[in-house]
């Protein structure tokens, strides 16, 4: 019986973790070079839908967007985002949590 | 009564070179003017100044001293990642004081100026990691809301110091940004036709702009977004010409002429806002006839993005 609830708080655990789990998307964005700036794309990213967090590095370009699990973003819807707000999406990769 | 007469005609000419315009700058940017960086399509940007021209060094016999204090209101709009459109509401507060026989005389009006809609076209863009270089065109009209026929206790104000031109006055140009996470260079030429109204005519005036912006601190905030806060120092100049007034069709040979200024200024970026101060010294004056001559133009400003 010990053996049963070990193994289904194992379980839950388990599953919680990976429910939890999201996925990264890793933006290399071109003529980021203020912050005022980025703050378009930021408020756009922030807006869509499924998107948990959105962390910027402007001295490399990168742009960290984080999902709830389920959730996709397409390389269009993107470079859509990216293009309204005034840059230029140079790439993505995408990596699970 | 006729010398009173006279020196309000010429008075309306030599202030004419006094207005000045709100910048429409939007980013990280000149303080003084226009820029070419981008404003995301559908989003907004606020942006209220505060400025002082102090005009007093009068090479005429009047004595004059003109003070103008003026809260330019600035919104700008995204309409595509390329075509963005600006309103420029302008509120004054102007106050002229000169010498008559009967002793020294103030005069002073308040309101609403002369609003001016631009829009401006991201013609030409190059991004590369931590910076982008972009030129961008703009049209724009200034369109006579400003009073032209404001009295006080001693009848129609002079021109200058009324709060609008009468009439609609187109303006075109040009701008060019240059930024990296470090620097800025600005440059912008820009051209206004005025046009007559009430028998008269401001001179048009031809604009030349640069600018550089060095960053000098930043702070990261430990907020999620990990956008950081800069400081830039810089240094502006601007070369602004403006042609004769006319007044009746005769051109008025105490009006016009160029000035070019030099402004250090400061300017502090966050994601959310951008603070910025400006002091413009006109440190060639070549003004036309007896032109009232600038002190200095301060500026401070703040932007908000919405």
């Amino acid at each position: 019986m010990k053996k049963l609830i070990l193994l289904t708080v194992i379980n839950l655990l388990w599953s919680t973790t990976l429910f939890a789990a999201g996925t990264q998307y890793n933006l290399r964005v071109d003529g980021l070079s203020c912050p005022f700036c980025a703050y378009g794309i930021e408020k756009k990213l922030i807006k869509t839908e499924g998107v948990a967090s959105v962390t910027f590095d402007l001295e490399k370009g990168l742009i960290k967007v984080k999902v709830g699990e389920g959730v996709i973003l397409t390389e269009a819807q993107l470079k859509r985002l990216v293009d309204d707000a005034g840059f230029t999406l140079r790439s993505m990769s995408k990596q699970f949590l | 009564m006729g010398v009173l007469f006279l020196s309000l005609r010429r008075a309306r000419g030599l202030y004419g070179s006094l207005l000045f315009s709100a910048s429409f700058q939007l980013c990280a940017a000149p303080v003084t003017f226009n820029t070419a960086l981008p404003v995301s399509r559908g989003e907004g940007v606020v942006r209220v100044q505060v400025k002082y021209l102090s005009a007093t060094t009068d090479p005429g016999d009047m004595n004059r001293a003109l003070t103008v204090k003026a809260l330019p209101l600035v919104a700008a709009w995204g309409a595509t990642s390329r075509w963005t459109l600006f309103g420029i509401m302008p509120l004054y507060d102007k106050t002229m004081k000169h010498d008559m026989p009967s002793g020294r005389r103030k005069r002073s009006v308040k309101g609403l100026g002369d609003v001016t809609t631009m829009v401006r076209y991201t013609a030409y863009s190059q991004d590369q990691p931590g910076r982008t270089f972009r030129i961008a065109p703009f049209a724009g009209i200034e369109m006579p809301t400003g009073k032209e026929n404001e009295q006080d206790m001693f009848g129609q104000l002079p021109g200058a110091l009324q709060l609008g031109a009468g009439a609609w006055n187109p303006l075109v140009g040009i701008v060019t940004t240059a930024q990296s996470l470090k620097q800025e260079w600005g440059f912008s030429a820009s051209y206004k036709f005025n046009n007559e109204a009430n028998n008269f005519e401001h001179g048009d005036e031809a604009r030349l702009e640069l600018s550089y912006h060095q960053r000098v601190w930043v702070r990261v905030p430990a907020d999620s977004s990990s956008l950081p806060h800069f400081l830039y120092v810089g240094v502006e100049s601007n070369w602004v010409w403006q042609s004769e007034n006319q007044n009746n069709g005769q051109q008025n040979p105490d009006s016009g002429g160029a000035t070019f200024y030099l402004a250090p200024t400061l300017q502090y970026i966050t994601h959310r806002t951008v603070a910025d101060i400006a002091l413009q010294l006109p440190v060639v004056q070549n003004l036309n006839g007896n032109a009232l001559e600038q002190d200095f133009i301060f500026t401070l400003s703040l932007r908000l993005n919405y």
